[in-house]
């Protein structure tokens, strides 16, 4: 398809038309492959091609700006600095696999937890059943939150208490079902660590439920699940 | 540069991430992300497909940062040229081409000197000029290309043209177009 070397130089005027072609994003896929492929190794042709791009940048006034969905910046910020930032990866979300995973490890965690555990906890009224713990914690770093739920009251309560994110930021609580999309508890509070749960959240934390804590934007995520980078995550254990 | 950089003056804050400065990346994002939105949904017509295409820019804008040289683009033009290169990659690979396209290209046009187009450096200023010397309808062709991605195959469906018919005035456009803008 792309003529030989020697030939390319007899031909200006093909070249000049097929760099226009590529910057118009007229050419077929094959034919805009070749075009980037040629870029690399014939200056000449590359330089054509910064030439037209040039010349019809002025045309790009006729876009006209679409207002960003919240938190995408934060999702390539995520994707970009994963490993510094001691986050997972926002397609964690999506793996089933990943959160089958994590609610074992996180039981094993929390078998040993038990100590520490009962003696944040009020102690149980006579019949009443032993509350949960979550330690949410994030393989990569150190940060780690201990959750304890009391069912009878609906209480969830954080140690330590003061856990906020800082300036634009928020975090938000999760609990991700076995089987469906992570549904928020609201933030995770920064006065006191004492969130009370509604009926309908109550029902689903057992054994086994998982908890997760995401950086969203001031005020929470703009959508129906988390925008931001998993912090730290757990599953409810007994103590 | 020739003016002290401000703060959040695109170009400042690209050679801030072609250093690694990751605090420049939001600052970037905010000053330029709308703007590159508009190419992608403008491009790709599909809101999720855009804001996947935004993700992917983004992560070659830090990559890249280092390439931008603020002698031969304005930032935002380089950063829009990395979006529609992107949309563009990805429209064409999510319609293959159907019909191939012949490859004769025998476009001769007394008035127009090669050579001499080679040599000279484009102006780029003068596109809307040169675009109102082409005929009305050819300069709208080049202009839904543009803008667009419109591919051969549909400018040819609209303006009811066989596709080679398209594609020898596409060319022969922007042979015209070249000449004028280096007047």
């Amino acid at each position: 398809m792309t003529p030989p070397i020697d030939q390319r130089q007899d031909d200006p005027e093909r070249d000049i038309a097929l760099a226009g072609e590529y910057v118009l994003g007229l050419l077929p896929i094959g034919e805009r492959r070749a075009a980037d492929a040629r870029m690399v190794t014939d200056p000449a042709f590359a330089a054509r091609v910064r030439d037209w791009q040039a010349d019809l940048s002025n045309l790009d006034t006729r876009y006209a700006p679409v207002a960003v969905p919240a938190g995408l910046g934060l999702r390539i910020e995520a994707r970009l600095f994963a490993g510094d930032m001691s986050v997972s990866r926002t397609s964690l979300w999506s793996s089933l696999a990943f959160w089958r995973g994590l609610a074992l490890a996180s039981l094993v965690a929390a078998a040993g937890l038990g100590a520490l555990a009962s003696g944040l906890l009020s102690p149980p009224a006579d019949d009443a059943a032993p509350a949960l713990v979550a330690r949410l914690a994030n393989p990569d770093s150190n940060i780690g939150l201990l959750a304890s739920f009391d069912a009878r009251s609906g209480a969830l309560s954080f140690v330590p208490a003061a856990f906020a994110a800082e300036g634009e930021h928020a975090l938000e609580l999760w609990l991700v079902p076995a089987d469906g999309a992570p549904i928020s508890m609201g933030l995770v509070p920064g006065d006191g660590g004492l969130l009370r749960l509604d009926e309908n959240l109550r029902g689903r934390i057992g054994e086994g439920a998982v908890l997760a804590v995401s950086l969203e934007p001031a005020g929470g995520s703009p959508t129906a699940g988390p925008t931001g980078p998993v912090l730290v995550s757990g599953s409810f254990a007994r103590p | 540069m020739t003016t002290p950089a401000s703060e959040n003056d695109p170009a400042f804050l690209l050679s801030r991430m072609a250093l690694g400065d990751r605090k420049a990346f939001p600052l970037l994002f905010a000053a330029t992300s709308s703007k590159l939105f508009g190419v992608t949904m403008r491009i790709l017509k599909d809101r999720t497909q855009a804001e996947d295409a935004l993700q992917e820019i983004y992560l070659k804008i830090w990559r890249r940062a280092g390439d931008f040289s603020a002698d031969r683009a304005s930032p935002m033009a380089w950063l829009v040229t990395i979006a529609r290169n992107h949309s563009i990659d990805v429209l064409r690979a999510r319609r293959p081409a159907t019909v191939d396209i012949d490859e004769e290209f025998s476009l001769a046009d007394p008035g127009l000197d090669p050579e001499g187009l080679a040599l000279n450096r484009s102006q780029g200023r003068q596109i809307e000029r040169c675009l109102s010397e082409l005929d009305r309808v050819r300069a709208e062709a080049v202009v839904s290309a543009y803008v667009d991605g419109m591919s051969y195959q549909e400018l040819a469906e609209r303006h009811e043209v066989p596709l080679n018919t398209m594609r020898t005035w596409l060319r022969r456009s922007l042979l015209k177009l070249k000449e004028c803008m280096q007047r």
